[in-house]
This record gives structure tokens, sequence and C-alpha cells, in this order.
């Protein structure tokens, strides 16, 4: 690296009278003539002496004129933008000095971003005669060129300086430095990175534009994507990136958000056909998916074989699994907040994709140039080939069938500079039959409307009302028995946020009300002979409602606070009626005492909490932070279910009389660092969380149409800890990344009898405890539009129920089974490989085209999803393990822009 | 359009091959040390037994148990009576009718092993039940898949409607029998000695005699058949209970007590079904639940994870593993002839 050494010589006597020469008044001469030759005209005339190496000035020169300036006036504009400044040494003696290590920093940035063809921007705010004293403040707002959605998490570097700032959830950033000159890079995932190249003497608002990535495989975060995780603000915080989605091994080719999500440190699932994920020792349910802040009950199809969302149309996703913001609740583990893209407002555009299950296609445009836009998805299966060609001995899928889709649709409106309407539209369908006998129907519909108005320019709000509907049919076609089983939850929701921002301080606060109406199961008979009987459950009702307030306050760049109180409430109200059972005997039927009744509108039981949220960070050093965060969650619905994967019949149930909320609280602390030139990061993460209130079957629980839930459910305790690690290489032509966690997840349920407790109160391990996680993935190009991508995956298998022995019952034979969760399945490990070609790269093309061959389960590992018995010969239930994908899965897929 | 269609066939071709289903290992605790006891008291006169038996291990190639012999079981009622059973067979404890089950009283046993070890039941209750009032079948035609093919697999349900008697909570369970005479044709019997030649030696209850020489005699009737036909037969593959959904003005309508599959063995001549209504106590409607939950779940997509089915029998001087379950109960039978008439209708 070339070091330019700066030497001045000062061997000059000076004149004692000599004037103060910087106060010389320009007479208009200078227009159109070079700086090196207007300071000679000056020595000459004026008795004054300038020193400076030539071939600093070489390239300046008075472009106009600047009559009436003086000299000083003059230079500092002349000099903006350059790494010159000037000071007079004495009266008649000007020195014009390059400040060497801001030079050489801000040219090696230039020059970088020049070789990545990055954009260039140059901005002056102020001017150096002006300069404030202490710190320039430089606010703005980050959005995408062709939406105007505001973009978060955008990373903002002041490379000179070495720190940096992210954008928060309204696209606006604050960053504090010294007046001058500064580069700044800003990058985000999947955008073009850009480079500003900043002068700034006073404190100043600088609004951004990014420009969507144009080649959709091209991973982004280049020179400075390591800082993203030490200065992203989080704890536990996670963005998806749908780049880096696209680039990663898919099973049968269809890109998962969900899927990658069970990729992350302390994430995991219990196979490849469970429905959902677990975070943290938690289970499924404790997971609220918001789909443009609309609650998703169901986020998978086939049984969780692929998830409902289509990534061609999300524009990102963020997952909290430690530190929760105070904005969400109601959920014990994490928060999966998707956001969909908007159209564009300024062209047509469209993508369509060629998978071996699905084919999707979206378009986006404006209705209205710069006002209106659209956006719309579509994704369906192609027939039933797929479930037909999965034979077992295990179930009969010869007159089996499979089908689901999903659509989106999305509108916004800009009405003014300040206020902007959106109205999103989602819906999934899901049917599958088994046996030719019995069809589980799925289906999840959503809508709502979405109101952005700037109150000030630092004041925002936001305002959203919407409905989202989940329900599930099961109908059985035997004709002596026909009969269709229903279940509906819907939430209507309305949210009023908040987002103030004044000084270093950002206020959030806002008000939540959701109400719920849930249809728990009713039974009607299909066809006049049916022995089935027409039972409907009785509806259930309730509302939950929360407050919320958090301040996030950034200190001096290198420490960060959000804390926050939630206060949730929760009320179920009538028309109910509800089992009163004799005290201190079990809940059992037989011992119901009396019956409470609740007319409509009448509260039967109402919960109050109070949910403290606190997050920190401090910035360690320049490369290093500690991270701390803790929160407390309240959960009032839960998923009942009582077989060992979640399946989508199972039964929505809400807090009330006889089922305590849920009550979460974990705290967490992590090590975050990166190496000096970014190249590597890694972290480590402890987390401990309790659980109280948590809900379990007894054995043998019967739990559909039953109208007495609280007869086959207990509710204990859970705890769960950790330790998560990452590292990661994130730049250069090889990149990739490991993480290892180690947690467990365990329950106690102690009653007062054997029938309320599960183990006889001993502590068991929940279903999901998966102590050992490791994933290493990783993406290498083999040239610009070759990539070869891939992932291993190891967990714990988790654990089991098992027969231990047989016995003779009548005239058959009867499996003892073991406790709950005392054995394991074998561990689960996985690799998949990819191939990603893309199209080529010119921007004015038509349409690009990538091709994704993938193989799924490279080794062919038979990995055990499930345990089940099947009789021996002798009559004797034997343990059966069954693999969902028991062998190499290639699959191809097409995806192209237009 | 045509190439795609082969690259589907070709991964196809993986998805018929992916899924499967193998055995799976566990390291388990001997199945030998376990206690099995197995009975039942109705309010129908005696005997009743008891049967003693150890636990099956998973690897075990005979469903047959070991008998657990020589132990002394004790039946009380909640009057302070008892009475003590005699092992009439190996494993097998008979009453002398001293004591018969009646509607409203408790019962319990003591089992006392050879090694004397206790165990005791929980008392268990004779609940009253209704009668049944009609037997009813229904043809359903069905193919299952076979290696070799499609076949042909049609059965008879069997449907019960019934009364639901006076409890407010009956717990009730149907217990399906199906009985049916096959020919057994022991005229033609043969021995194969070496240098294995089909040697003729008709059971002596066939009635029949061989005349003629030793290889190639001839069967002569001398007497009627004594066992031409036996009586063979089926039982349910799960228990039936009682669902309070299915109850309506306090009846059981409808109610699918067992499934008769139509094949030449079962009709060759005619097939009887028996129908027990038997009330059970709350805990062993519990029992029979974990069992009819393990049973109906094996052939479930998403078969629920099973209990431990432990049963109402406890240790008393001891930590040992006892399984199994005492029960007492009211019984109303009744029966059901589907005889080849009635078939070919």
């Amino acid at each position: 690296m070339r070091v330019p050494i700066v030497i001045l010589l000062l061997s000059y006597s000076i004149s004692a009278h000599s004037q103060d020469i910087l106060a010389l008044k320009l007479d208009g001469s200078e227009q159109g003539k070079s700086l090196s030759e207007v300071l000679a005209e000056i020595e000459n005339k004026n008795n004054a002496k300038f020193f400076f190496l030539p071939e600093w000035i070489s390239s300046v020169s008075f472009a106009e004129s600047h009559q009436g300036q003086t000299l000083e006036q003059a230079l500092a504009y002349l000099f903006i933008g350059t790494e010159l400044n000037f000071f007079a040494m004495y009266p008649g003696t000007v020195v014009i000095v390059k400040d060497a290590k801001q030079s050489i920093q801000r040219k090696e940035a230039i020059q970088v971003a020049i070789r990545e063809k990055k954009t260039i921007e140059q901005y002056v705010l102020g001017d150096q005669g002006t300069s404030t004293k202490g710190n320039a403040v430089l606010k703005g707002k980050v959005i995408d060129s062709k939406t105007g959605d505001p973009l978060s998490q955008v990373n903002i570097y002041i490379v000179d300086l070495q720190v940096g700032a992210a954008t928060d959830q309204m696209g606006n950033y604050s960053l504090a430095m010294e007046p001058g000159i500064h580069v700044l890079n800003i990058s985000s995932i999947d955008y073009e990175p850009k480079v500003i190249d900043l002068a700034i003497y006073k404190d100043g608002q600088l609004d951004l534009e990014l420009e969507k990535m144009a080649r959709l495989l091209d991973e982004v975060v280049v020179q400075d994507g390591g800082a993203l995780e030490i200065s992203e603000s989080r704890i536990g915080e996670t963005q998806i990136t749908m780049s880096s989605l696209k680039l990663a091994p898919a099973l049968m080719g269809e890109v998962d958000i969900i899927k990658q999500i069970q990729n992350l440190p302390g994430v995991t699932t219990v196979g490849e056909a469970a429905t959902g994920f677990n975070v943290r020792g938690g289970s499924v349910d404790q997971n609220l998916i918001l789909y443009d802040g609309l609650p998703v009950s169901n986020s998978s199809h086939v049984f969780g074989l692929f998830s409902s969302f289509n990534p061609e149309a999300v524009r990102n996703a963020s997952l909290y699994r430690g530190g929760i913001p105070a904005e969400y609740g109601g959920r014990a583990s994490s928060i999966l907040d998707i956001k969909s893209k908007d159209g564009s407002y300024e062209k047509w555009n469209g993508n369509a994709g060629i998978g071996l299950i699905t084919s999707n296609l979206m378009i986006n445009g404006p209705l209205q140039k710069g006002k209106t836009s659209l956006a719309a998805s579509f994704r369906s299966t192609y027939s039933d080939w797929l479930i037909r060609a999965v034979r077992t001995d295990y179930v009969d899928l010869e007159n089996s069938s499979v089908f689901f889709y999903d659509g989106t649709l999305k509108l916004t409106h800009k009405i003014n500079d300040r206020t902007k309407i959106s109205a999103t539209g989602y819906s999934s369908k899901d049917s599958f039959t088994l046996d030719g006998d019995t069809t589980y129907q799925w289906k999840n519909l959503l809508g709502g409307v979405k109101l952005d108005y700037q109150i000030s320019a630092a004041h925002i709000a936001e305002f959203s009302a919407g409905v989202s509907s989940y329900s599930y049919n099961v109908l059985n076609s035997d004709p002596l028995n026909g009969s269709e089983l229903s279940f509906r939850l819907t939430s209507s929701v309305f949210k009023a946020g908040f987002n103030y921002q004044q000084g270093n301080h950002q206020l959030n606060y806002g008000w939540q009300l959701t109400y719920y109406q849930f249809n728990p199961g009713s039974l009607k008979p299909t066809s006049s002979v049916s022995s089935a009987t027409n039972l409907s459950l009785a509806k259930q009702y309730s509302v939950e409602n929360a407050l919320y307030l958090s301040d996030n306050w950034a200190f001096q760049n290198r420490f960060f606070v959000d804390g926050g109180l939630r206060f949730p409430m929760f009320a179920a109200f009538g028309p109910s009626s509800i089992n009163v059972y004799k005290p201190a005997e079990p809940l059992e039927i037989s011992n119901v005492m009396d019956t409470l009744n609740y007319s409509r509108g009448e509260v039967s039981k109402m919960y109050f909490g109070i949910e403290p949220r606190l997050t920190l960070r401090w910035m360690a050093g320049p490369k290093s932070s500690i991270k701390f965060g803790y929160s407390r969650v309240y959960q009032y619905l839960q998923l009942i279910t009582n077989s060992t994967a979640v399946t989508p019949v199972d039964i929505w149930q809400p807090s009330g009389y006889y089922f305590k909320p849920q009550r979460a609280d974990q705290v967490s602390l992590g090590y975050f660092i990166s190496s000096k030139n970014k190249i590597f990061e890694a972290s480590a993460e402890v987390f401990y969380k309790s659980i109280g209130n948590i809900i379990d079957f007894k054995d043998g629980a019967e739990l559909i149409l039953n109208p007495h839930l609280e007869t086959e459910l207990l509710q204990g305790k859970g705890e769960a800890y950790g330790i998560e690690t990452l590292i990661s290489k994130n730049t250069g032509r090889f990149t990739w990344s490991m993480n290892y966690t180690y947690s467990r997840a365990f329950r106690i349920i102690s009653g007062p009898t054997a029938g309320e407790s599960i183990n006889n109160g001993k502590q068991y391990p929940a279903n999901y405890d998966q102590p050992h996680i490791a994933n290493l993935s990783w993406k290498y190009n083999l040239s610009r539009r070759y990539f070869f991508t891939g992932n291993f995956t190891y967990h714990t298998g988790r654990p089991v129920t098992v027969p231990l022995s047989a016995f003779a019952s009548e005239n058959t034979t009867v499996a003892y089974f073991s406790e709950r969760n005392s054995y394991r399945i074998p561990d689960y490990h996985r690799l998949d490989l990819a191939l990603v070609i893309e199209g080529n790269h010119k921007r004015k093309k038509i349409a690009s085209g990538t091709w994704v061959f993938s193989v799924y389960n490279v080794y062919a590992r038979k990995n055990p999803y499930t345990v089940f018995f099947k009789n021996s010969g002798a009559g004797i239930p034997k343990p059966y393990q069954l693999s969902i994908i028991g062998t190499i899965f290639p699959s191809i897929s097409y995806n192209v822009k237009f | 359009m045509n190439l795609r269609r082969w690259k589907l066939r070709w991964v196809m071709l993986f998805l018929v091959v992916s899924a499967c289903v193998e055995p799976i290992y566990f390291e388990v605790p001997p199945a030998e040390l376990q206690l099995v006891v197995e009975g039942m008291i109705t309010d129908s006169p005696g005997p009743y037994t008891v049967t003693l038996s150890k636990g099956l291990a998973l690897d075990s190639k005979s469903s047959l148990p070991m008998p657990v012999q020589n132990a002394k079981v004790t039946l009380f009622d909640d009057a302070g009576n008892s009475e003590i059973f005699t092992e009439t067979t190996a494993g097998t404890y008979t009453s002398s009718n001293i004591i018969q089950g009646q509607v409203g009283h408790t019962y319990y046993i003591r089992v006392e092993t050879s090694d004397g070890k206790i165990f005791e039941s929980t008392p268990d209750k004779i609940n009253q039940v209704g009668e049944i009032e009609e037997i009813r079948f229904e043809f359903e035609a069905r193919t299952t898949i076979k290696p070799y093919g499609e076949i042909v697999a049609d059965v008879f349900n069997i449907y019960v409607d019934s009364d639901a008697g006076a409890e407010e909570d009956a717990y009730v369970r149907w217990r399906f029998t199906g009985t049916f005479e096959v020919f057994t044709y022991p005229e033609l019997h043969t021995i194969w000695t070496p240098p294995y030649t089909p040697y003729k030696a008709p059971e002596p209850c066939s009635g029949y005699i061989l005349i003629g020489g030793p290889n190639g005699g001839k069967l002569l009737k001398v007497d009627e058949c004594a066992c031409c036909t036996c009586w063979v037969n089926a039982f349910e593959v799960a228990p039936q209970l009682s669902d309070t959904k299915l109850i309506g003005n306090n009846q059981f309508k409808n109610i699918k007590v067992g499934e008769v599959p139509i094949t030449p063995t079962n009709f060759h001549k005619r097939y009887q079904v028996n129908v027990e209504q038997m009330s059970l106590s709350k805990n062993a409607f519990d029992f029979f639940k974990l069992i009819r939950a393990q049973k109906e779940g094996a052939s479930s997509l998403f078969q629920p994870p099973s209990g431990e089915i432990n049963g109402n029998m406890n240790p008393v001087n001891n930590s040992e593993s006892v399984l199994g379950f005492f029960w007492a109960s009211s019984v109303k039978k009744n029966q059901f002839l589907l005889s080849e008439v009635i078939f070919l209708i």
C-alpha cells in the first residue's frame, strides 16, 4: 500500500509587515484559472507565501467567479469534497495540508467502491467556514427507490471513523460525527450498496434511496457485511434475506422461509413433515407468525413439508427469539414478522418459477404511476402425483391426493408525501385425502388495511385493522359414518402504533386489540344414514388487549438501550357454561358438582399482566459488543395436540376459566465479535427460559370434540436453557457460516394424583428437546453466474415414548410403554447441495432466468421422522421408524424475472 | 413439454422409494421381570378366572406368555367376604362360586407369588348396564392391496342398538366375538413317512377306517363323524367403548362393534356374532381406552403417543413392576347368526 508522506519544509523568513492574506478579497479575475495559477498571482502581488505540493491542487481550479469573497471563503469552497485543508501559519503564510489518515481511508474506500462498481454519490452539508463546533449530526431516511418503502436494518457505516448505525423500522437513522470529509458505506441485504462521499459541516438531513439488486442472486453485503451483526442493536434478532434463501438447497426445489429459519442457531424442528419450528426449547404454538401484521395460525402446506409463504411475495422477515420488542406479544418463544412486497410504482415487472411440485407467478406494477401500485402472487401444486408416489406400509396412500395453493394481493396508494395506505390479502388452502375416505382441509384467509401517516418529521403513526381466519375440516366419506368435522378460529385485529424521535431517543408506543372467536369443533353427518351425530361445541369468545411503550436510546453510538413495558389484558366471555368440579378431586366428568352459566358478553375470566422488556448493547470495542436481553411474555392461545408432531387438525384453545395463560421469562446474554477486516464474525449467546402454566395431555387423551378439555389436559412448568454459537465468513468467493447450539427443554407436570401427573411428577424432556444442534452452510462463487451452495444439519434425535414389553389382555397383545419421552430416536443429520446458474447480468435485458439444481439428503440417510408400532406376526407390537425423505432427492427449478 | 414430463418421471421414481419404514431398536429392561395379572368378576354366576403371566419381550417369537404358577390368588368383596382361587391350569386361577358379583358392590384381588411378593388391585365396582336391543349387519365392499395386486376384501359391519342403562355417565364396553364353523375333513388325514409317500391315516373320530393295503387302501365309513366340524373364535381388534357423543335419548344407536371379513373360511357354514354389553368403572374405562388408543392409533397417520398402561394392580410389599387389570362388570349378552342363506341374499 502506498503511503504518501506529507513533508512541509518551512525555511522562509517571514516578512514583518505582511497582511492577513486570507482576508484578501478576490476581484473575479480568478475565474477559469487553476488554483496554482491564482495562488502564484497572489504571492507575487501581496508578498504572501503558500505551501503545498503541486500535485495536490493540480486538478483544482476556479470554475466560477468569487468576486467579493475572501480568499478564505473561496478556498473553503474549493476544498469541499477533497481531503485538502488550509490554515494561516502566519498572517502572510498559508499552508495547504492534506489529512493523511482520513485521506488514505477515504481514498481506499472510494477505490474499493469504484472497483466494485458501487454507486458513489457526493453530498455537501453546510460549508467549512460555518462548521459547527463539536459533532455534526446526520439524520435521514432510507427508502426503496422503486416502491418508496422505508427500509429498516440498512447499515450506515462511516469508513474512516469505523462507526456505524442501522436504520430503524421506519427507515430512519441518525449518526454523529466530526465535521469534515467522510466516506459512508450504505448497505442492505438485497439492495445495491451505495457509497456516500460526504462533506459535513453542520447538522443535516440526508435521505437516501436504495435500488433493489438487479441481480436476484448476488449476495450484497460485501465490504462491510461483517459490521451488520455487531451494529445490529437487538439481541436475538435475525433478518431472513430472500436472496440467500434462493441460493440454499431446497427440498424438491421449493424455496422456503420456515426451512431457512430452522437452520438458525437456537431454532429446530422435529422433522421434515412437521408444521412450524421450535425456538429455544419452546413449542410450535409459542411462535407468533405475522403476515403484514396479521396472525397466521398455520404456516404449513402438506403437513409442514413446505411452508405456506411464497418467497416471491415477501419483502423481508424478522425473527425475534430473545429480547422481544414491546410492540410484540402474545407468544412465549418468538415472533416471526413477515412483510410483503409493495408493487413497483414505476413499471410493471414479474417473476415466474417452475418447480417439480409447484409453479408460481408474481406480478407487480403501477396502477397509477408514482401513486398506486399492485403486487399479486399465486402458487399452486400441479397434481396429486407427489403423494401418490409416496408408498409405505404404514398407511395406504394409493387413493390419496394432495392439493394446495397460496395467493397474495397487495395494493398500495400514496395519498401524499406523508400518507400511505395499503391493503393486504392472503389466502392459502390445503386438501389432503388419505386412503380415499378421509379428507383433511385447512385454510388461512387474511385481509387487512394499513395506514402510515407522518404526523411530523419526527413523529410517525401506523394504524392497521384486519381479520385473520383459520379453519379446518375433516371429511369422512364412509357411507355409514359419513361426517364433517370442522374447526375455526377468527381473529379481528386493530393496531395503532406510534414512533417518535427526539434526539437520541426513539419512543414506540401503541395499542393493540384482538377479538377471537373460536368454533372449537362441530360434527355433522353428511348422509341420511350416517351414524354420526350432529354435534357442535359451544363457541368461545375472548379479547386480548395490550398497551405498550418503549424507549430506544442510543448513547454516543456505543451504548444502546431499549427498555419497554407491555400491559396485556385477556378476557374470556360468554355465552358459556363451565363445569365446576368437586374441590380436591381430579377434574373428571364424574366429579362435576355444578355448572356456571355466563350470558352473552359476561366475563367468565380475566387476566392482567405486566411484561417488562429490556435489551442492552454495549460496544466493547469497534469490533465487538456485549448484548443483554430480558423479556416476559404472556401467551393466551395454545395449540392442543396429542400427536408427536403438530398436525393441521389440532385445536387452538384460549385461556379461560381453567387454563391459565402461559408465562415465559427469558434472559439472554451474548458476545459478538468480528475480525479486523470484518471478514469473519463470531458470536456466543446464552439463554435461560422459564415457562409457567405449560399444557400437556393426559395419556390416551381424547381432544377432538371434547367439550371439557380441562379433563384431558394438565398444566405444569417448563424450563429451557442453552448456549448458541456462530462463526461465519462473510466476504470473498467462498463464504460460510457454522453454528452450534446446546440447549435443553424440560417439563414438570405434577398433580395431586397419578392421573394428574406425567411421569409421576418427575421432570421429563419436552418432545422437541434436542440437546445438540449444528448447522453448516456455504456458498462458493465458481464464477459470476455459477454458485455452488450447500448445507449440513445435525441434531440429536428427539425424545419418544417406546414400548418396553408386551402383555396379554383377553385375546390380544398390548404393548407396555415407557414413561413419557424417556427414549430417543436416532440422531438426525443431512447434507444438501445445490448448483445455481444465473442468467447473464446485463441490466438491459427483457428477462433473466435462474436454474437451481439441488440435491437433498445427499448421502441418503434414513432420518427417522417418527416411531410407530406395528404388530409383528406373533401379535407383539414392534417399533418401526418412518423416514419421510429416506433417500437422496434431486430436483430442479427454473425462475424467470421479467 | 415432453422434456418436462420426463424430468417429472425421473423425480417420481425417487419419491417412490423415498419414504420408508424400517424396524428400530431400543435398549429396554428385560420383560420377564414383569408380572401380568388379568381377570374379572361379573354379576353372572362364576366361576371367575384370574391369569398370571410374565411380560413378553418385544423380540419374542410367540405371543403366548409364560404362566406364573404356584401363586395364591384371593378375591375380596366390600362386605368382608373373601375366596381363594385354585390353580386349574398353569397360570390360570379359578373361583369356586363362593362369591358372586352383584351390581353396586366393589371387588378386588390379592396375588401372592411363590417368592412372597404381594400385589393388590384397586377395588372395582360393578355398575348397572342396559340391554342390547338389536344387532344388525351391513355389507361393505372393500379392496386391499397385496404385494401381488388388488384383491377383494368385503366385510359385514356389525352394528348394535342398545339401552344406555340407568347410570348417568354410562361407561360401556361392547365385547365382540365371532364364532364360525369349519369343516375339518379328519378322514383325509395323512402321515408322511420316508420315503415320503402319503400314508392315509384317518383320525379315529372321523368315523372312517382304512381298508385294503397300507398305502393305497380305501376309506370306509363305519360310524358318525365326531370331529368333522369345529368352532373357531374370532376376536375384536380393539375394545369398543361408549362415547357420550353417541347417546341420544338414553339410547346407543348404530354402534359399530365389529366386522366380519367375507371369506370362504368364515362362511363355509355359518358365522355367529356374539356381543356382550358390559358396564365399566371409570378406572376400567380408562384402562380399555388406553388399549383402544394404542390399537387404533396404529393405523393413523397421526398416531398419538401411547402412554403407560399400568392397570390397577399395585405392589404391596415390594417395588416390582406389575401390569394388568382386575375389573368388575355387569354383562348383557346377545347373539346373531350370519348364515350362508343370508350371505347369498
